[in-house]
């Protein structure tokens, strides 16, 4: 058999096609009608504003700048009782996640975070609410009344201990920020996206105020529905969206019901949430708090933070800027003392400014002993005049030599100038 | 083989006849049942360590799932499809796909194997849908040592689903056999490697330790944070997320991806290992 350059032609095709087969499997896009101006799209997203039923996949991942902190180095800082919250929060926003949601109307609703060999999940069956980590089997369930929900399925009212979801849906985090598109915001349309296979309009929100670190949010509006399929922010100066989360599959029927039904399986253990009613009252769930911290913390990161402390929704929408401020000083107490939520003390943390640009200030009186001085805190801190900064690319945080807690999506300079 | 099966075999097509041959080379190498057997015996060290450990496995250390084993001896099965996914597995069918044509150019038997009138393709084909056999062997192999295990060392309760629902034993049987097919998909990508690296040289062991050194490579730099751009491109990428079955109900998004990815790699490689097996030289 004679050498013959053209039997390599194969080897040298197949490349080619998969080059081929990924790069229109990107450009695929189906454009949808057009009616569009941003009003239109805006009027489409509210008339889908009572949650309709769907099964789908959510892919989030943030791109702060930060130093990519491996899950499995966290591991164990994710199960101590003292560090758990703050791991938690780090891994969210260092490495990207998956999650399934399974949305029957706003009493039916079940969250499944897939890890790697492992699922963290949040389930609500009307006044059932559970927790379950695969990690560490163990299972949280509250009971709590179905009265007084909001429009968006959840309880306004809602305390501060009860299950929450591990991760926020795009319609969640797009509600968020369109609430917080006052006249300081500029909403324009993009070009049409495709997203999971269902053709989207793509508004963009453009902060005016030159002073904060959010360069845009698009939000990807499904075109038939109005229902937000993905949302992404991105950070002055930077290409690639800070933070990213979008459908990666989605399927608008109703889900199967028995999704929603969730007994704790043998052998784990179930910690009771307290009746809310009872609130106040009541001390941490648990004292053993990896259980309750682990699926609890990423929720806290979530926008619905800024609901609890600030005093309006004018307030800076991101995910990021409140995030950890929340996150640290209220989960990561000492298990004797019981955690209160910020909105329930009398000092609380205050918002300077609106809009964009807004920076919280928490008092150091509100900052529990021992959160500044943990390992990942002092890794990750860089020392400034008067303090530590924890920058990234939309966040910075500012710890105060005299203990005080400033966050928000602006430069650093002004925390500084604010601490001041 | 006895007399009437003989006679049947020599009525069918040329490839069918070779293929069934090759298996019956493949399956009387004592080689073949010692890997079998490693595999399977996986299992019972699992097994027999939980059972006889002075106290019940920590929930959350250790392997995946080891929690599970007591209360769904099944699980002593998923528990060894994990443990055996990174480098058990790939080890073994390493060895078979790299023996694929150089095992045969080694000891000189592949000129006979051409010298009948069977074609390179066709043996090409042959040796790698026979390796392909073994990567099923190998990962029923596990499956079936972690359910003799489990049945009789643990009771067959109910299973913990990684989403928190319960199945009985009937249903974790079919999740159990469900991955060990995944695993069977997951290796088709590295024996199209092996068998590459095989029409390479003459030299088996040659072709098995790259084989396996690229598994391994693989998994390494899947492990890797600063190359996130590179990990869905690697085979070893969607090894471990044989999970997704584990989860209800269960997630098949993987399952596709999986095996669109090892689709492209045995295209790609098998495509190469055409390209030089079919413009070698056969010496020996």
């Amino acid at each position: 058999m004679k050498r013959i350059w053209t039997r390599w032609l194969p080897a040298a095709a197949v490349p080619a096609v998969v080059a081929v087969a990924a790069l229109a499997g990107g450009a695929a896009a189906v454009s949808p009608p057009p009616p569009s101006t941003p009003e239109q799209v805006l009027a489409l997203m509210a008339s889908h504003a009572s949650r309709p039923q769907f099964s789908g996949t959510i892919e989030e991942r943030a791109n702060l700048g930060l130093p990519s902190i491996p899950s499995q180095a966290l591991g164990p800082a994710t199960k101590s009782s003292t560090l758990g919250a703050e791991a938690a929060f780090l891994e969210l926003l260092t490495t990207a996640h998956t999650a399934r949601v399974f949305v029957n109307g706003p009493m039916l609703v079940r969250v499944q975070v897939m890890d790697q060999l492992a699922e963290r999940d949040f389930i609500r069956a009307g006044s059932d609410w559970w927790t379950f980590d695969s990690k560490t089997n163990a299972v949280t369930h509250a009971t709590i009344p179905t009265h007084g929900i909001g429009s968006d399925g959840n309880n306004p009212a809602e305390p501060g201990t009860a299950p929450k979801a591990p991760v926020v849906t795009p319609d969640q985090l797009a509600q968020r920020f369109l609430a917080a598109a006052d006249a300081s915001t500029n909403v324009t349309l993009g070009p049409s996206v495709t997203v999971a296979g269902h053709a989207a309009y793509e508004l963009v929100l453009t902060p005016k105020a030159s002073g904060t670190l959010v360069g845009s949010v698009q939000i990807a509006v499904e075109a038939q529905t109005g229902m937000p399929l993905g949302v992404d922010v991105y950070a002055k100066g930077q290409k690639d969206p800070a933070y990213h989360e979008a459908f990666t599959q989605l399927d608008l029927k109703a889900p199967d019901a028995s999704i929603f039904m969730f007994t704790p399986p043998p052998g784990a253990t179930v910690t009771q949430v307290p009746d809310p009613a009872k609130e106040g009252t009541q001390k941490a769930p648990s004292s053993t708090a990896p259980s309750n911290t682990a699926p609890k913390a990423p929720s806290n990161t979530a926008p619905k933070a800024p609901s609890n402390t600030a005093p309006s929704n004018t307030a800076p929408p991101s995910t990021a800027p409140k995030a950890p401020s929340n996150t640290a000083p209220s989960n990561t107490a000492p298990p004797s003392t019981a955690p209160k939520a910020p909105s329930n003390t009398a000092q609380g943390p205050t918002i300077i400014g609106k809009g964009w640009d807004a920076v919280v200030v928490i008092p150091a009186g509100d900052v529990p002993v021992g959160v500044l001085d943990t390992p990942l805190v002092k890794q990750l801190a860089t020392p400034v005049a008067g303090g530590r900064v924890l920058s990234s690319s939309l966040l910075n945080i500012f710890l105060t030599d005299d203990g005080r807690v400033i966050a928000g999506a602006v430069p650093v300079a002004t925390l500084i100038a604010t601490a001041k | 083989m006895s007399l009437s099966e003989t006679t049947a075999v020599t009525r069918q097509p040329l490839g069918v006849r070779l293929f069934a041959s090759e298996l019956s080379v493949l399956f009387r190498r004592w080689r073949t049942w010692a890997m079998l057997a490693a595999l399977g015996a996986v299992p019972m060290l699992i097994g027999l360590a939980v059972k006889f450990s002075p106290k019940g496995p920590p929930s959350g250390r250790g392997p995946a799932f080891l929690d599970q084993i007591t209360h769904n001896g099944l699980f002593v099965g998923v528990v060894a499809l994990v443990v055996s996914t990174p480098l058990f597995l790939p080890l073994t069918v390493g060895v078979v796909a790299g023996d694929t044509i150089a095992g045969e150019a080694g000891l000189g038997t592949l000129r006979y194997l051409l010298a009948a009138p069977t074609g390179r393709i066709r043996l090409l084909v042959v040796k790698y849908v026979s390796s392909v056999v073994f990567c099923a062997a190998a990962a029923l192999a596990v499956v079936l040592g972690g359910t003799i295990t489990g049945a009789v060392l643990f009771p067959l309760g109910q299973a913990t689903l990684l989403s928190g629902d319960t199945i009985g034993p009937a249903e974790s049987f079919g999740r159990l056999l469900l991955m060990a097919g995944y695993v069977t998909v997951s290796l088709l990508g590295l024996s199209a490697i092996g068998l590459f690296a095989s029409s390479m040289t003459t030299v088996p062991v040659g072709a098995m330790a790259a084989t396996v050194v690229l598994a391994v490579v693989s998994q390494v730099l899947d492990n890797l944070d600063q190359l996130d751009w590179l990990h869905p491109w690697l085979f070893t990428d969607k090894w471990l997320a044989l999970a997704d079955l584990l989860r209800q109900p269960i997630s098949w998004t993987s399952f596709g991806d999986n095996a669109l990815l090892q689709l492209g790699y045995i295209a790609l490689f098998g495509a190469l290992a055409y390209g030089r097996f079919t413009t070698k030289d056969v010496l020996s």
